[in-house]
């Protein structure tokens, strides 16, 4: 994970883009909306997992391409190191990348949603970490897969949109109800959705991505 | 008697339908040098591959170390160098950052000291610190020997360790070649011609129509065509 982040501090390319892919989700969505529904917290928590989910996208294909370069995913397959650590870290790396795309995000979702940076805010932090682990462990475990494959580039949203769903339909109805002020426990059973997505996929993940990632 | 580091029976490959590799059968003791001639698509590097545990065969059974190649443990895998067509370096990296990575990974004492000390063997002291994009051709294939022999593995696996160097390049890599031969690792290599080295005797086989035939070293050196001297002096 320390090499993944010195070749993204060094290049930036991924961070960059992720804020650059946010912003431009929140500005079309802004001018799809209309004054009238900008105020929405709905529209608000819709526009904000959408960007998450676009710049989740991106940060797990990042995380893996370097390992594609030269074949590098082979040196790491045939050192002593156990793939599900491999998993790990490309895991803790996508994580990285979307947790700051996030905040990128959260950002711009105040400001162009005119809400305020208030409680309200801080209490969208257990929810957008709770999906961005749950994108994170579907997106690289995916990623590892399509990335063997000719245009596997296009084949991930494809694949990772549609199972996505249930944790996206959940972290957009308690994003909406946290920034509306609601307490944590009348959200409880769409959090209950997208902690158990976090389970099977980070442990579907773990399992597999030894038998995905390897070979040709 | 030593047990074999590497032994093959029956080993095949398929691709869809055409058959690449058939019976292969292999084996070779610690200390032992082979080089596998063929032309190009002949399946060495599928062999090679095979061998490391990266592509599961179709038919038969590949051993190193005794283990089945389908399912080496971390305790295998780290006794196993290959040096591939793709280098399998970080083109981001700088040849120093490289090899403290894959040091890392292997657990070294000194990952610093490993990687300057094996960057000074193939000659790429001086640009330690440049970035792996920045190097030629031959100046990657050069670092990619550096990191296959980095933690001094008892099999080490080359697909034509020459390709692309210079005659010093190719002198760096095949004083390498030695050492690991001294120390008593297993070298299996592949190439298009049989490359003569001073003082190294290696066994050489012919991979061709998917089958592998062994040819005494002197005469496969001497054959013009298709096995020759690669730096035949």
């Amino acid at each position: 994970m320390r090499k993944d982040l010195r070749l993204e501090l060094r290049s930036g390319e991924s961070t960059l883009a992720l804020l650059a892919l946010s912003m431009l989700v929140l500005v079309v969505l802004v001018f799809a909306l209309g004054a009238a529904r900008v105020r929405s917290v709905d529209a608000a928590a819709g526009a904000l997992w959408v960007a998450m989910v676009f710049a989740g996208m991106l940060g797990a294909n990042r995380a893996l391409l370097a390992e594609r370069d030269n074949g590098a995913i082979r040196g790491l397959l045939l050192s002593p190191l156990d793939p599900a650590t491999l998993y790990a870290a490309k895991l803790a790396a996508a994580l990285i990348f979307m947790a700051v795309a996030e905040v990128g995000a959260v950002v711009l979702m105040v400001l162009f949603f005119n809400l305020e940076f208030d409680a309200s805010i801080a209490r969208l932090a257990p929810i957008l970490v709770l999906g961005a682990i749950g994108f994170s462990a579907l997106a690289t475990l995916l990623s590892a897969i399509t990335g063997r494959t000719r245009g596997g580039d296009m084949l991930l949203p494809i694949l990772a949109v549609p199972i996505f769903v249930p944790a996206l339909i959940a972290g957009v109805k308690a994003s909406a109800a946290a920034l509306a002020g609601a307490p944590f426990v009348s959200m409880g059973d769409w959090l209950k959705i997208m902690i158990a997505f976090d389970v099977l996929f980070v442990s579907v993940g773990y399992l597999l991505f030894e038998h995905v990632v390897g070979g040709d | 008697m030593s047990a074999p580091v590497v032994e093959t029976h029956g080993l095949a490959k398929t691709y869809g339908l055409a058959p690449v590799l058939r019976e292969v059968q292999l084996r070779l003791l610690a200390g032992a040098g082979a080089f596998i001639v063929g032309g190009n698509g002949a399946g060495k590097s599928t062999l090679l591959r095979m061998l490391a545990g990266l592509e599961a065969p179709s038919g038969g059974r590949a051993l190193v170390f005794g283990q089945d190649t389908r399912r080496l443990a971390a305790r295998y895998r780290r006794r196993i160098g290959l040096m591939a067509h793709q280098s399998f370096l970080y083109p981001n990296l700088t040849a120093r950052e490289n090899l403290e990575f894959y040091a890392e990974l292997y657990s070294l004492a000194d990952p610093r000291a490993s990687a300057l000390q094996w960057l000074g063997r193939v000659g790429l002291a001086e640009v330690a610190d440049t970035r792996v994009r920045a190097f030629s051709r031959g100046m990657e294939q050069r670092l990619s020997a550096a990191r296959t022999m980095l933690a001094e593995p008892g099999l080490l696996l080359l697909d034509e360790p020459f390709a692309s160097l210079d005659h010093d390049g190719a002198e760096s890599v095949a004083a390498l070649i030695r050492g690991a031969l001294e120390r008593g690792a297993c070298v299996l290599a592949t190439a298009h011609a049989v490359p003569e080295m001073d003082g190294v005797e290696f066994a050489v086989f012919e991979l061709s129509g998917g089958r592998l035939t062994q040819h005494p070293h002197k005469e496969a050196v001497r054959r013009g065509g298709r096995i020759r001297s690669l730096l035949g002096r």
